[in-house]
C-alpha cells in the first residue's frame, strides 16, 4: 500500500510517512480472528493494510451477548486509536470477517518518534482529531435518531 | 250562574289542555327510555366477562409464536446499523433537520 493511502499520515512528506511507517510490524489476521479485545490495554495502534476490520460492542440479543458491528474500517484506515489516547485502553472489540493484513505501530516506538519530531506529531495528531472528530458527529447524529425514535414510540 | 258557567268552562278546558300536555311528556319519556343506544348493551358485557382471563392468557400466546431466529435479528441489527451510518454520514454532508430524521428501510424501525 502506498503511503499516500493511509488516513493516517495524511499531509506528512513521503519521506516523514514511510519514516513513520516504517517504526511498524506486518502482520496477518486469520478470517474471523480477534486482533484486540475490548478493554484490553492498546499498546499498538494498526494501520489496514488489506482485508477489513469489524469494530463491535456486546449486545444482549436473545438471552446472550452477541457481538454488534458499529464500525467496519477498511485499507488505509486506522483502529485502535486508544493506543494514543489516555487511558489506553480499547473501548471496541476488533476483528477481521476477512483475512487481514495490518501494520502494528507500537505506542511507545510513536511517542518517541513523536518526541524528537514533533511536527510529525502535530500532523497526525490533526488527522487522528479529524477522523475522532467525524465520528464522534455521525454517532452524535445517530444517537439523535434513536431519541427521536423513542419520543415518537412514547407518542403512540 | 253565567259567571259561574264561564269559570266551570274554562276550568275544564285548562284541565283538558294539562291532560294533553302530561299525556305528550310521558310519550316522550317513554321513547327515550326505550333508546337502546343509551343503555349498555348485554352483549358488551357477555364479551367482557372474559377479560382477565383473556389478559392472563395473553403472555403464553406471545411466548407460544415462533420467536425470530438469532442469525435473521442478528443480520436485521447489521443491516440497521449500516443503514443509520450511512444515513448520520448524509446528515454531516447537508444538515437539515429533515436529513438528521430521514427514514430508512431498516425493518427494526418498521
Amino acid at each position: 500500500m502506498n503511503a499516500s493511502q493511509v488516513d493516517l499520515v495524511k499531509d506528512l512528506t513521503e519521506a516523514e510517512a514511510n519514516e513513520l511507517l516504517a517504526l511498524g510490524t506486518r502482520s496477518t489476521i486469520a478470517s474471523g480472528a480477534e486482533l484486540f479485545p475490548l478493554g484490553a490495554e492498546a499498546t499498538s495502534l494498526f494501520v489496514i493494510e488489506r482485508g477489513r476490520i469489524a469494530l463491535t460492542l456486546p449486545l444482549h440479543v436473545q438471552g446472550r451477548d452477541e457481538d454488534i458491528m458499529v464500525e467496519e474500517r477498511l485499507p488505509g484506515q486506522t483502529v485502535g486509536w486508544s493506543a494514543l489516547i489516555p487511558p489506553h485502553r480499547f473501548t471496541l472489540k476488533a476483528t477481521s470477517p476477512l483475512e487481514t493484513e495490518v501494520l502494528a505501530i507500537p505506542r511507545q516506538a510513536l511517542a518517541g518518534h513523536f518526541a524528537k519530531h514533533p511536527r510529525v506529531g502535530y500532523i497526525v495528531t490533526h488527522n487522528l482529531a479529524s477522523v475522532v472528530g467525524q465520528r464522534l458527529q455521525v454517532f452524535q447524529a445517530m444517537w439523535l435518531r434513536e431519541m427521536q425514535r423513542i419520543i415518537e414510540l412514547r407518542a403512540l | 250562574m253565567t259567571m259561574f258557567l264561564m269559570i266551570l268552562t274554562i276550568s275544564v278546558f285548562c284541565f283538558a289542555l294539562a291532560c294533553v300536555a302530561f299525556g305528550a311528556d310521558s310519550r316522550e319519556q317513554d321513547v327515550r327510555v326505550a333508546r337502546p343506544v343509551a343503555r349498555p348493551s348485554m352483549n358488551l358485557q357477555l364479551t367482557q366477562s372474559g377479560f382477565f382471563a383473556e389478559a392472563a392468557n395473553t403472555p403464553l400466546a406471545a411466548s407460544a409464536q415462533p420467536p425470530v431466529p438469532l442469525e435473521v435479528l442478528l443480520s436485521q441489527i447489521d443491516r440497521h446499523v449500516r443503514l443509520e451510518q450511512a444515513a448520520a454520514e448524509s446528515f454531516l454532508d447537508a444538515p437539515t433537520s429533515a436529513s438528521l430524521h430521514s427514514r430508512t428501510t431498516s425493518p427494526l424501525v418498521h
